[in-house]
């Protein structure tokens, strides 16, 4: 008769021993089920020696566990040795495979085969999730592996990497990096070309295939392993080859299939959606708890307290106050009536309709990243032209939205429970539009990560925003004073459509009446010339196409296609005819705006015939820089290589008025007709970096810039995310000597970043310089600019924005 | 939108490049030739007794304004590496650099009066000579060899010409081991010498007559000649590879000379600065010591 | 098993990779070929390079079996037998085979101990792409260069000036501070060209007078230094400003050098130019209400008339007076010449000149240079000389003695009373009677064949003395004719002439040179011929100079600046106009007291 344990823990992550040392704390019998041979394997498989940040620094660490930013080993030493001092009862090499039975009486089948009873669980596996096995024969065998720590340490060996994403590339890549190790390396990948690896990663994999470093099988599948050998099925029939090792990569289920099997309900279908949890961390399925990064807290501190709360929990302390309680109180303090948190919450809940839907611990979660405030009546909420990423909601009274600059007295207003600020949603825009208070109003200003939080485990909130937005954006883009109700049809028959890069949405000599709204990214249009496709213009985010196709019943008359990733609003042409004719006024401004374009148009046509190289030129430019992400950028880097004399200087200047760190590299990147496009960021319009920052450090900035504050951790994540490569994990130099001892003296490295040799020398061994992520921010606050720019001493350096450079003025200018 | 929206306090361009010399659309080469016609009509126009020279109260006029220019322009080296905040550019200080820095030919050969001899005064103007004419072969190099290296050098940086040249000597390691030792003895004299070595003349020219790499390269070429050529001989491959290798060290070395010339001038330019400004204090020292 | 042989490679990332291969052969093969049992990837190595054998006795022995051999322990060799257990360091190309023995097994550790290649070792980029590895650094050029310049034109000057700073003269050759010499001196100060302390004695301090005054001892002031500051003209706004500026260098005013310009090229030193004086004088009674000086700015538009000194009444000394020619002076020398009656070329004087022009080299007539001869240096003329001038026709001769003429003694009118007593004590009667003497001509004039001239006494009764003296002495008489004489009182034969005064220099302000004006005849200039009397001053007036003189800027045949006739530091010599070099009278002691005084 196995013992019934009172807590069964499942993942030894920072919430799983922090749980497990409470319990054991408290004497609850328990077992803390670790899948490897060691704790916490996430924070195990840093690279030797991180530094572990501890975000948030206001949020006071409850646990048994200490825990404070430091070096990797240390942290895992001291976890190693409390939870010895806690007589915590581990056990190691247990793999969870399924969960039956009720609340009071749970049994885990481990894979080895053992099961282990308990009256309750604790889920806190994090989501890394289980690597995907190999399906075939022999994939049980012993020589088949799901990770690799250490590619130096195999030599001689045919190594057989499965699957070609990123980290299967980077794998082989490691294996084969060093001829010394003379290993046969082979990379297998099931499709014929490589889809979901960065573009970076499949660069260096092709130069290594060519060099003869690694080889590289496509469209092709294992089919059977055996010791010393395996079986491919190829494009050109079966291939048996020597084998000694085999990697498997070949991505990660997430462990949602697995918790939804135990009888876990999650908010929604959404991939980043989490599972439905209770105030004390309660599963849908009575007796399973769920904590950590599963339950939404990336962050080490969030996790360690939750475990230490849900035991206190599960021991029937429901007195607890959650640890986020004083933060949460102190945003809730200036609010008029003595309300609890806990009322508080429940009033934002039910009285904001996008908020409903969210569950008491959510709405915790989501009033961490948000803000409740008290406006008074005609106090300003925020300027036109204010730069801001969040959206407001109304919990209480009302606010009115000034539509025109001019006109003061042109007032909409908007209602309790409504929404305001949505554009700021698509980040980087600014207000469209300043809004005070009505009255005396409560409105809480949701931070775009919540947000964005909110829309993937809300689907109702989703739509409603979404909705809002379009309607909005519609109004604010046509103006001639349309109001909402004249958009009802037009909005039914809307959808959005996103489109993937250089993809089509009108193809020029088409059919087609449907107006297009162009809510993300960005797109080019292109005309057929001579035979040519000739780039007539480029349409930022928040501009719309099709008008001439509706208005003058033609066929299309140019292509547009997304220059990036992009999401456009679809308005249906029937619809959009209808609300013409409703409105005059709209017709005649999107009359004007047509016959502009149209002169454009005639004018480029006008040149191709007299200069055609010329538009030739200016063309394949345009199509250049779109290939190089100007498309999604808003401010670029951009060098004239017929004046840049290669000093570096720009490299310098940013070194020095960034903690004596680079954040540009001149030399890399393309370079078309002498025009270079350095690595350097180009302040996206919707950064990859930003997907999946923890901390959520990444903001843009006032002038648009993208950057990364201080409360960065050091993940890796966004240098991960970024397909320009601008971003680099370092640690701040050594303080440089002064500028003129270097002048006169030579003292110190001189201007610009110092060589790692010199930083190594002259680093101060007693403070560890943790290594954080960088990137250029514009050199916003600092007064004149980017320094890149300003340090050019011939002018070849400009930053621009996409739609300034590919204008036809630079045609003109060059046509001379 | 962020980007329409005005950048506040920002150096913005308009969208296209304008470079140092046509800067705000010759800005400093009006106002240099202002000063240099004004320089040269009060010349002719003031008349000093007995005749004009450097210690008559024009001359001290100019002298002042040449050396607070000469001041002024060796500032650059500060401006050019210390990043301070503020709207200046280094573009529109290198562009007036060049242009004031002409216009000392004009006042400091107006400030000499046309005497020279073989004396501390001349030196300073010689030397100031020197530096100017260095400088004006510098803006000829900024001007022609950027187009030349961008086009050399098509998108590989310096680390990857180095890179490449690394693997592919690796890769001749490996391809010339079947070979016989005559054979192998090239290509070792290959990987052995370093192909940028040599003085500053030879990088400049661009000469490298003792390559290894293209005796190596032509003598294999000379015996598969002479061989019936089949696939799998080691030794097309060791050409081949050669031929690459070749190839690498041409572009690298053009980026050699090419960087080189870019930068050679200012070893003279800036050594001389500093003499010239000694010589200035001497000079002015000395006028004053001998009053 | 007899052979392990362990290769050991590293990986890029420093990771060393040891590869074991044991083997069971007596004998194995080192090479490059995969083949060999000790392969070594190593193109310095043969295909099949050397053979080891295991002996017997557990030596080994290595062959070479192709062209180049291989070091053990350094020495190169194609041979060589090894005991293992000693072990030993084998070198093929750039693979060290070290020998060792493990548990009775030959170990043979091979490991690559020189980089593949050149470039796969670690380079320095930045070292590579600058030039900073080929060049000398900017930074050390720019020190060495300025060090130098300054050490050799700042440091070393000031170094020599000091070391002759209390020095009585300096060495000759070569001195550092005449690096700083901003042009060579003018030839008059040529001498000086290494000596700068003669001049600039004082760091810092501008070049005082006494630094000029220690040689030029002999120059005057202009005029009393206050009096002279008066005439200064005011300074308008930029004079004003430069003054000011001057001052705050300090460069006083009023130095030799403000004229005086020196540095300015060899040759001689410039002549002052007109307008060092007109700034002052052409309004000079404005500022100087009490000056005599009269305005003058340009001689061709603004000078004023000359004033010669004349003598206007006679007497010892005589009494002289500028006057202005405008006021036709006339001068009181004593002496009754009549010009006209000389230089004709008609009346009896003409003739005489020419029948005694063989005897004296006169002309048909009389000329100026008869009479007025030049001083050696030709600017002026010698005072006449009456018996080198008048006696060849005014004789005073009185009796004949064989063919010697006795005569009175000229010059001396007591001497003359005596001598016509005495000839009269001396057997007078009857010479008197016989009219042997005191006949013929009275004057010059009425003439009689080879008889010489006598003093004339008028018509006298020659039987006694005091009658001929008195008649001597009076109109008609010899004396008379040219001098003026006193009479003396009744009774006293005190007979007086009145002393004759020759004035030689009368424009006493200005320099006027005959010698300048060779290329004029005397006429063009001096009315001598129409003058009847002695006092008429026959100086031309400015208008006559003005018809070839103008001012220094007019465009007169000679444009002429002050300067030509007026020195700045008057003195009776002509205008100062340096062409000596004056290296010979230096004295170097003197300067230093000199500027000793000057500064306190």
């Amino acid at each position: 008769m196995t013992t019934q344990y009172r807590v069964a823990i499942i993942g030894s992550g920072p919430a799983g021993l922090s749980a497990a040392s409470r319990a054991a704390v408290l004497g609850l019998t328990h077992v803390l089920l670790e899948k490897t041979d060691h704790l916490s394997d996430t924070i195990y498989k840093y690279q030797k020696g991180k530094h572990v940040m501890a975000t948030p620094s206001q949020l006071v660490l409850r646990s048994d566990v200490d825990f404070d930013a430091g070096k990797r080993e240390f942290i895992l030493d001291t976890w190693d040795s409390q939870t010895g001092d806690h007589k915590v009862n581990v056990r190691y090499h247990s793999e969870v495979k399924a969960i039956e039975g009720e609340q009071g009486s749970f049994s885990l089948q481990m894979t080895d085969g053992a099961v282990i009873e308990a009256e309750t669980v604790i889920l806190a596996i994090g989501t890394q999730g289980n690597p995907n096995l190999m399906r075939c024969d022999g994939g049980g065998l012993s020589h088949i592996q799901y990770t690799l720590d250490d590619p130096g340490a195999y030599i001689d060996e045919h190594i057989a990497v499965i699957g070609a994403g990123d980290a299967g590339i980077e794998n082989a890549l490691g294996l084969a990096a060093d001829p010394e190790q003379r290993n046969t390396v082979t990379i297998v990948n099931r499709n014929a070309e490589f889809t979901t690896a960065k573009d970076a990663n499949i660069k260096a994999l092709i130069a290594a295939r060519d060099t003869g470093r690694v080889i590289v099988r496509t469209g092709t599948t294992p089919t059977l392993v055996e010791p010393g050998f395996i079986t491919y099925d190829t494009p050109d029939g079966e291939a048996k080859v020597k084998c000694d090792r085999i990697i498997a990569r070949m991505g990660s289920a997430p462990p949602r299939k697995f918790i939804e099997s135990c009888g876990v309900e999650f908010t929604s279908e959404d991939r980043v959606a989490f599972p439905k949890l209770s105030p004390s961390f309660e599963s849908t399925k009575q007796g399973i708890y769920v904590i950590g990064a599963l339950a939404g807290y990336p962050l080490i501190k969030h996790c360690m307290n939750q475990g230490y709360d849900v035991v206190e929990f599960i021991n029937g302390n429901n007195a607890l106050k959650p640890a986020d309680e004083p933060i949460l109180e102190a945003k809730f303090k200036d609010l008029p009536g003595r309300k609890s948190v806990e009322e508080w919450l429940e009033f934002l809940r039910s009285n904001i309709t996008i908020l409903n839907g969210l569950t008491p611990l959510q709405m915790r979660e989501f009033m961490l990243d948000s803000e409740a405030r008290l406006y008074r009546a005609g106090e300003t909420i925020f300027e036109r032209n204010d730069p801001g990423s969040s959206l407001f909601s109304i919990a209480s009274g009302s606010v009115e939205v000034l539509i025109d600059a001019n006109d003061p007295t042109k007032i909409v207003p908007i209602n309790t429970g409504s929404i305001f600020g949505e554009v700021g949603l698509i980040s980087g825009r600014r207000r469209g539009a300043t809004i005070r208070a009505g009255e005396d109003s409560i409105c809480v200003e949701i931070s775009r990560t919540a947000a964005l939080k909110l829309q993937s485990s809300v689907p109702a909130a989703k739509r409603a925003i979404e909705r809002i937005a379009t309607e909005r954006q519609l109004l604010q883009l046509f103006g001639s004073g349309l109001v909402s109700s004249d958009l009802t049809e037009v909005l039914d028959n809307s959808e959005i459509q996103t489109v993937s890069a250089g993809k089509p949405v009108i193809t020029e000599g088409d059919e087609g009446d449907d107006i297009f709204i162009i809510r993300q990214g960005s797109m080019i249009v292109e005309k057929k010339v001579a035979g040519k496709q000739v780039f007539l213009s480029y349409l930022p985010a928040g501009s719309y196409v099709g008008e001439m196709a509706l208005i003058g019943n033609t066929r299309r008359t140019a292509t547009v296609k997304a220059a990036v990733k992009s999401e456009v609003i679809k308005l249906d042409g029937a619809a959009f005819k209808a609300l013409l004719e409703m409105k005059p006024q709209l017709l005649a401004r999107i009359k004007s705006d047509m016959a502009s374009r149209q002169d454009l148009n005639a004018f480029i046509e006008a040149k191709k015939d007299s200069f055609s190289s010329v538009v030739d030129m200016y063309s394949n430019v345009a199509n250049f820089l779109v290939e190089n992400g100007m498309g999604e950028a808003t401010d670029v880097l951009l060098i004239d290589e017929t004046l840049c004399v290669g000093c570096d200087n720009c490299e310098k200047a940013c070194a020095d008025s960034h903690e004596g760190l680079s954040r540009l590299d001149r030399e890399a990147g393309r370079t078309y007709a002498h025009l270079h496009v350095p690595t350097s960021c180009r302040h996206c319009e919707h950064p990859h970096c930003m997907a999946d920052c923890p901390p959520n450090a990444i903001h843009r900035g006032p002038d648009g810039e993208v950057f990364i504050d201080d409360t960065c951790i050091g993940c890796g994540n966004c240098q991960r995310n970024c397909p320009y490569g601008v971003i680099r994990m370092e640690a701040e130099p050594p303080k440089k000597p002064g500028l003129l001892s270097w002048m006169m003296l030579g003292m110190g490295p001189g201007p610009g970043e110092p060589s790692k040799k010199w930083s190594y020398k002259n680093a101060d061994p007693n403070v560890a310089k943790p290594k954080k992520a960088i990137k250029c921010d514009m050199c916003s606050g600092i007064d004149g600019g980017p320094a890149c720019v300003r340090a050019c001493p011939t002018g070849a350096a400009i930053r621009v924005s996409p739609e300034k450079f590919l204008t036809v003025a630079r045609l003109e200018g060059e046509g001379g | 939108m962020a980007r329409q929206a005005a950048q506040s306090g920002r150096v913005r361009s308009d969208g296209t490049h304008e470079g140092f010399l046509r800067h705000e659309n010759f800005r400093w080469l009006k106002i240099a030739t202002i000063i240099s016609l004004l320089a040269i009509v009060s010349y002719l126009l003031i008349d000093v007794q007995p005749r004009h020279n450097g210690g008559s109260w024009f001359g001290y006029t100019l002298g002042t304004i040449g050396v607070l220019i000469i001041l002024w322009l060796s500032l650059i080296g500060i401006r050019k590496r210390k990043m301070s905040r503020g709207h200046w550019s280094l573009k529109a200080w290198t562009s007036a650099h060049v242009y004031l820095g002409l216009s000392l030919i004009v006042i400091g050969t107006l400030h000499t009066g046309f005497q020279l001899g073989w004396n501390v005064h001349t030196l300073a103007y010689v030397l100031m000579m020197i530096v100017i004419l260095s400088g004006v072969w510098g803006i000829s190099v900024y001007a022609t060899l950027p187009k030349v290296m961008s086009a050399n050098r098509d998108q590989t940086t310096e680390a990857q010409m180095l890179a490449s040249l690394r693997s592919i000597d690796r890769q001749l390691h490996d391809a010339a081991q079947p070979l016989d030792q005559n054979h192998a003895e090239l290509v070792r004299s290959s990987l052995d010498q370093d192909p940028f070595g040599g003085g500053i003349i030879r990088r400049m020219a661009n000469r490298y007559p003792a390559c290894k790499t293209r005796k190596a390269h032509d003598e294999i070429l000379l015996i598969m000649g002479s061989q019936p050529g089949d696939k799998d001989d080691p030794l097309e491959k060791v050409g081949s590879l050669l031929g690459r290798k070749r190839a690498i060290l041409a572009r690298t070395r053009k980026h050699l000379q090419l960087k080189s010339m870019l930068e050679i001038w200012l070893y003279l330019h800036v050594p001389l600065t500093f003499a010239l400004i000694a010589a200035l204090v001497a000079h002015i020292v000395s006028v004053f010591f001998y009053w | 098993m007899s052979f392990l042989i362990r290769q050991i490679s590293r990986t890029s990332d420093g990771r060393e990779i040891i590869r074991a291969y044991p083997h069971d052969l007596r004998e194995i093969i080192i090479g490059r070929d995969a083949s060999c049992e000790i392969h070594l990837a190593d193109l310095a190595v043969e295909l099949r390079h050397a053979r080891l054998t295991l002996q017997e006795n557990g030596k080994l022995d290595v062959v070479a079996l192709a062209g180049n051999g291989f070091e053990v322990d350094g020495s190169k060799t194609s041979q060589a037998i090894i005991d293992p257990a000693g072990g030993a360091e084998l070198r093929f190309g750039s693979h060290l085979l070290v020998i060792s023995v493990e548990d009775a097994v030959v170990v043979i550790t091979a490991e690559r101990i020189e980089v593949l290649s050149d470039s796969t070792q670690e380079k320095d980029e930045i070292g590579l792409f600058t030039l900073r590895a080929l060049m000398p650094g900017r930074r050390q050029m720019a020190w060495a260069l300025s060090i130098i310049i300054l050490l050799a034109l700042l440091v070393w000057p000031i170094q020599t000036f000091y070391n002759y700073q209390n020095a009585e003269k300096r060495p000759a050759g070569f001195h550092a501070d005449s690096l700083w010499s901003s042009g060579s001196l003018s030839s008059s100060h040529a001498g000086l060209g290494m000596d700068c302390q003669s001049c600039h004695t004082e760091a810092f301090v501008a070049v005082p007078d006494s630094s000029c005054v220690a040689c030029h001892d002999d120059v005057h002031d202009h005029a009393d230094p206050k009096r002279l500051k008066l005439a200064k003209a005011p300074l308008n706004w930029d004079g004003k400003i430069s003054r000011k500026i001057a001052d705050g260098f300090n460069r006083p005013e009023g130095r030799c050098v403000e004229c005086h310009t020196e540095h300015e090229g060899a040759g001689p030193m410039e002549e002052t130019k007109q307008q060092f004086c007109s700034s002052c004088h052409t309004d000079m009674d404005k500022r100087l209400t009490d000056t005599k000086i009269a305005n003058a700015g340009d001689f061709g538009t603004a000078h004023p008339q000359f004033k010669p000194e004349v003598i206007t009444a006679n007497g010892s000394p005589p009494k002289r007076e500028r006057i202005s020619l405008d006021q036709k002076p006339v001068e009181d020398s004593g002496l009754k010449f009549p010009h006209n009656i000389h230089l004709s070329n008609t009346n009896g004087v003409a003739r005489m000149a020419g029948r005694m022009g063989k005897q004296f080299g006169f002309g048909q007539a009389l000329d100026c240079k008869d009479c007025h001869v030049k001083t050696p240096d030709g600017v002026q003329f010698q005072p006449i000389d009456m018996e080198q001038s008048c006696a060849m026709c005014h004789s005073l001769g009185i009796e004949k003695i064989g063919d010697t003429v006795r005569t009175l003694r000229h010059g001396d009118p007591k001497m003359v009373v005596a001598d016509i007593r005495a000839f009269y004590r001396a057997g007078g009667p009857y010479r008197v009677r016989t009219q042997q003497v005191m006949e013929g001509r009275k004057r010059p004039g009425d003439y009689a064949r080879s008889q010489p001239y006598y003093a004339y006494f008028g018509s006298v009764n020659y039987s006694r003395a005091d009658s001929a003296i008195r008649s001597v002495f009076s109109k008609g008489g010899a004396c008379y004719d040219c001098h003026t004489v006193i009479a003396p009182p009744a009774g006293s034969d005190n007979w007086q002439v009145q002393k004759v005064y020759q004035t030689s220099r009368y424009m006493m302000k200005g320099w006027f040179d005959h010698a300048a004006h060779d290329t004029e005849t005397c006429s063009s200039c001096h009315a001598a011929k129409q003058s009847g009397s002695a006092s008429e001053l026959l100086l031309p007036g400015i208008k006559t100079c003005r018809t070839c003189h103008g001012g220094e800027a007019s465009n007169a045949d000679v444009p002429s600046s002050c300067a030509m006739c007026h020195s700045f530091h008057a003195d009776d010599g002509a205008p100062w106009v340096p062409k000596f070099d004056m290296t010979r009278k230096r004295d170097l002691s003197k300067t230093r007291i000199e500027n000793d005084k000057a500064r306190k």
